[in-house]
C-alpha cells in the first residue's frame, strides 16, 4: 500500500520531511474530495424523488378559465358548507328556477338523477369571486384557458382582468371526493377513477388470496420439507430466475394461457392468475428468509414435544415468521397494484364505464387507466393522470410505510 | 397416553397412522404449490417457443437477424429485429450511465462513510424509490422531464430515449446500490482493520480493499440493472416512442422490444397472424436477453465472490 509511512532517510533531513507532509496533505485533499462526490449521488436521488412527487402534487391543480353554459356563480363555503344539495339549491335559484320547482326537482328520484349525470358540483380552491367556493359546472361548459399552478400565480390578475361575461376563472383541484365517485369519460373534467380503484381492488383481493398459500407454501416446502438435494436446488435457481423475467413476459404468458387457452378472455380472473404468478418469487423469496430466521432451538423443542413437522410448523415456525412473510405478501401487494405492463396484455381496457360484474367481465386498473389519461395527450388529461397517480403513490407509498414499520419491530425484538 | 389405559394402544397407533396420512398429503401438498413456480418456467418457455418456431416457419432466421427494418403492422412488413434490440440497448445504455455510478457511489456513501443512523434513514427512501409504479416515472420522463431536455438541446423528437434513458437511470439506481451495499458490508470487518492499521486513509481503503474485495457483487448489481433496463416497459412505451428506427442517435424517436409488445398486444391483430407472432418473437427474444444476464450475473456472484471464514 502506497500508504505505508516512509521514515525520513537517505536523501537528508527536512526535504524527504516536506515531501512527505505534502503527500499526506494530498492525501487528505483527495479523500475529503472523494467523501464528498459519494454524497452527490443520495443527494441527486432524493432530489429526483422530491422533484417527482412536488410535480405530481403541483400538477394536481390547474386554473381554469371556463365559459359557462348556466350561471357563472360561484357559492360561499359558508353558505354550503358541506356542499351537496345546498349547492344544487343555490345553482338552480341563480337559473331563476322558483323554490317550489327546486324542491321538486330535488324529491324526484329521476330529475335528480337527470341533473347530476349532467352537472358536477366541485368545490373550488379559488374563483374569480373569492376564494373556497362550490361551483356547478356542467359538461358543456368550454374550456377557454388551462394555467399550470405555478405560473397561475404570476398570472392570476392578468387572466381576472380578461374575463369576458359568463366566464369565470377557477383554481380547479382534480383530487377531490368526487374524482373517486366518477367512472371513465371521454372529458376530462368528468373523468374519474371509480372503475378502476374497484377493479384493482378486486384483483389485489385475488392475489393475495392466490400468492400467500401458494408462495408461503413453496417457501415451507423449501425451508422444512425437502432435503438440500439436486431437486432442491433446482426450485431455488429456478424461483430466482423468475424474479428475473421482465413483467412484460408474463404478460404474454397470462396472454396465451389464460386469455386464450383457458379462454377467460381479457377478465379480471386472468389479471389476477398472470398477476399472482409475477409476483410470486418475491413472496417465496422473503418466506424463505422469515423461516430461515426462525432459531432452531424452537423447531428442537417441538419435535421434542412429539410434534409432527406440520404441526411444527403450522404452530412454531409460521407464527414466528409471521412478520417477514408479511413484509414480503405487502411488498408483493405494493408491486402488483402498480403493474401496468402485463395487464395491458392480458385485457385491461382504457376505457370502462361501467362496474365489473363478475370474474370473467372486462375491467380497468388504476395503472391502466393512468397510462390511458397519460396517452389522451391533452393539458386536461394531464391533471387526471396527475390526480390518479397521487392516488396510486399514496397506496404504494403508506404499504411501503407498513414494511418499514414492520421491519423496525423486528429490529427491536430481535436486538 | 396415560400408562393405565391398555386400551388406549390402538387407539394411540390408529392416530399415529392418521397423523402420518395427513403429513404426508400436506407434503404433497406443500410440493405442488413448489411445483407451480416451475410449471411457470415451462409454460413461458414452452408459449414463447411454440409461437416463435410458427413465426420462423414464414420469415427465415437471416431475415430476423439482419435486416435493418421492423415493420410487421405495415402492409409493406419488414422483419428485422436489429432497430429494436438497437433500441433496447440504447436506452438501457443510457440508464447505466447515470444509474451505474450513481448508484455505486450512493453505495459507497451508505456503507463507508454515512453512520448507521443515517445509514437507516436514507435506505428507506431509495427502496421506495424502487417501489414506485413504473408508470409514474413514464408520466415524469414524459411530461417533465422531455420538455426540459427539448429546451437545452435542440433536435430532440417529443420521443427520445434520451429522457428514457435519464428516468430509467434513477430507477435502477437503488437496484444498484442496494445490492452493492450488501456485498460491502459482507466485507469482513479485519480487512478494514488491517488496511486502517497500515496506515491507509479512508479513501484508500473504499478504494483498495473494499470495492476489489466487492466486486462479484457490484458486477452482479450492474447485471441485474442491466436486466431490468432491457425488460422496462412503461417509461420505454410512454416517453421513447413507438417507432422503431436503426439509430444510434439518442434524439430520434426509437422503439425498444417491449415498447413494440405493448403496441403490438395493444392493437388488433387477428390471432395467430404472422404480425400477432411477431409478438412472441420479440418476446422469446427478450426472455433469452434477461434470461442470459442474470444467469450470467448468477455465475459471477458464485464463481467470484470471496469467501471469507
Amino acid at each position: 500500500m502506497s500508504a505505508a509511512p516512509q521514515a525520513p532517510e537517505a536523501r537528508g533531513g527536512w526535504t524527504v520531511g516536506e515531501e512527505a507532509k505534502r503527500g499526506r496533505a494530498r492525501r487528505r485533499h483527495v479523500g475529503r474530495a472523494f467523501a464528498a462526490i459519494t454524497i452527490v449521488p443520495v443527494v441527486l436521488a432524493v432530489a429526483f424523488l422530491a422533484t417527482l412527487l412536488g410535480g405530481i402534487v403541483t400538477d394536481l391543480f390547474s386554473w381554469q378559465v371556463v365559459a359557462s353554459r348556466n350561471s357563472a356563480e360561484s357559492f360561499a363555503w359558508r353558505q354550503a358548507p358541506f356542499g351537496g344539495d345546498a349547492v344544487v339549491r343555490l345553482e338552480l335559484a341563480a337559473q331563476g328556477v322558483d323554490a317550489a320547482e327546486i324542491e321538486s326537482t330535488l324529491d324526484d328520484p329521476e330529475q335528480r338523477r337527470r341533473f347530476f349525470a349532467r352537472n358536477r358540483v366541485e368545490f373550488m380552491l379559488y374563483t374569480d369571486q373569492g376564494p373556497f367556493r362550490w361551483v356547478v359546472t356542467n359538461m358543456r361548459d368550454r374550456s377557454i384557458e388551462l394555467v399550470d399552478l405555478i405560473p397561475g400565480f404570476a398570472q392570476r390578475s392578468d387572466l381576472e382582468a380578461a374575463l369576458e361575461p359568463g366566464q369565470r376563472l377557477l383554481l380547479n383541484p382534480w383530487l377531490d371526493g368526487g374524482f373517486f365517485q366518477r367512472v371513465a369519460s371521454r372529458n376530462a373534467v368528468s373523468a374519474g377513477l371509480k372503475t378502476a380503484l374497484v377493479g384493482t381492488l378486486i384483483v389485489i383481493l385475488g392475489v393475495v388470496a392466490l400468492a400467500i398459500p401458494i408462495g408461503v407454501g413453496t417457501a415451507v416446502y423449501l425451508e422444512e420439507y425437502v432435503a438440500k438435494t439436486r431437486l432442491a436446488r433446482l426450485l431455488e435457481v429456478n424461483i430466482a430466475n423468475l424474479a428475473g423475467v421482465p413483467s412484460i413476459v408474463y404478460g404474454i404468458l397470462g396472454l396465451s394461457v389464460f386469455v386464450r387457452l383457458m379462454q377467460f378472455g381479457p377478465s379480471l380472473l386472468a389479471a389476477i392468475f398472470t398477476l399472482t404468478l409475477l409476483v410470486l418469487p418475491v413472496v417465496v423469496i422473503a418466506g424463505r428468509e422469515a423461516i430461515k430466521s426462525v432459531p432452531s432451538s424452537l423447531r428442537e423443542a417441538s419435535y421434542g414435544l412429539g410434534a409432527t413437522r406440520w404441526q411444527t410448523v403450522w404452530r412454531v415456525v409460521l407464527p414466528s415468521a409471521a412478520p417477514g412473510i408479511a413484509t414480503g405478501v405487502v411488498l408483493a401487494v405494493a408491486r402488483a397494484i402498480g403493474e401496468t405492463a402485463p395487464l395491458l396484455l392480458v385485457g385491461a381496457a382504457a376505457f370502462v364505464p361501467y362496474m365489473p360484474e363478475g370474474p370473467f367481465s372486462p375491467y380497468t386498473v388504476i395503472p391502466v387507466q393512468i397510462y390511458s389519461w397519460i396517452s389522451e395527450n391533452s393539458a386536461e388529461f394531464r391533471h387526471v393522470a396527475a390526480a390518479g397517480i397521487a392516488t396510486l403513490v399514496s397506496v404504494v407509498g403508506a404499504l411501503y410505510g407498513v414494511v418499514f414499520v414492520i421491519r423496525r419491530r423486528l429490529e427491536r425484538t430481535r436486538a | 397416553m396415560t400408562p393405565a389405559s391398555g386400551r388406549a394402544a390402538p387407539h394411540a397407533l390408529s392416530r399415529r397412522a392418521n397423523r402420518s396420512r395427513s403429513e404426508a398429503i400436506i407434503g404433497a401438498l406443500l410440493f405442488a404449490t413448489a411445483a407451480i413456480t416451475v410449471v411457470t418456467t415451462v409454460a413461458v418457455v414452452f408459449v414463447l417457443a411454440e409461437e416463435t418456431f410458427q413465426f420462423f416457419r414464414e420469415v427465415s432466421i437471416v431475415e430476423f437477424l439482419t435486416e435493418r427494418r421492423w415493420t410487421p403492422l405495415f402492409a409493406e412488413a419488414h422483419y428485422g429485429i436489429s432497430p429494436l434490440v438497437l433500441g433496447t440497448l440504447l436506452v438501457a445504455t443510457i440508464a447505466l450511465a447515470v444509474g451505474v455510478p450513481l448508484g455505486l457511489g450512493a453505495a459507497i456513501f451508505l456503507s463507508e462513510y454515512a453512520s448507521p443512523g443515517l445509514r437507516r434513514q436514507l435506505v428507506p427512501w431509495l427502496e421506495l424509490l424502487a417501489g414506485i409504479p413504473t408508470v409514474v416515472f413514464g408520466y415524469f420522463a414524459l411530461l417533465t422531464v422531455t420538455p426540459v431536455i427539448r429546451a437545452l438541446i435542440p433536435g430532440v423528437n417529443l420521443f427520445n430515449p434520451l429522457s428514457a434513458g435519464l428516468v430509467m437511470g434513477f430507477m435502477i439506481l437503488p437496484t444498484v446500490s442496494s445490492v452493492s451495499l450488501d456485498s460491502m458490508q459482507a466485507v469482513p470487518r479485519s480487512l478494514r482493520e488491517a488496511a486502517y492499521g497500515l496506515g491507509a486513509s479512508r479513501f484508500e481503503v473504499v478504494t483498495r480493499v473494499i470495492v476489489p474485495a466487492a466486486l462479484s457483487g457490484i458486477i452482479a448489481a450492474v447485471l441485474l440493472a442491466l436486466s431490468r433496463a432491457v425488460g422496462e416497459t412503461m417509461i420505454v412505451t410512454l416517453a421513447a416512442g413507438q417507432r422503431p428506427a436503426f439509430t444510434f442517435d439518442p434524439r430520434e424517436t426509437i422503439a425498444t422490444m417491449t415498447a413494440f409488445i405493448v403496441q403490438a398486444a395493444t392493437g388488433d391483430q387477428p390471432q395467430g397472424s404472422l404480425s400477432a407472432r411477431a409478438l412472441y418473437a420479440v418476446g422469446a427474444t427478450l426472455f433469452t436477453i434477461t434470461l442470459s444476464v442474470n444467469l450470467i450475473a448468477q455465475a459471477v456472484v458464485r464463481r467470484f465472490s470471496e469467501q471469507y471464514e
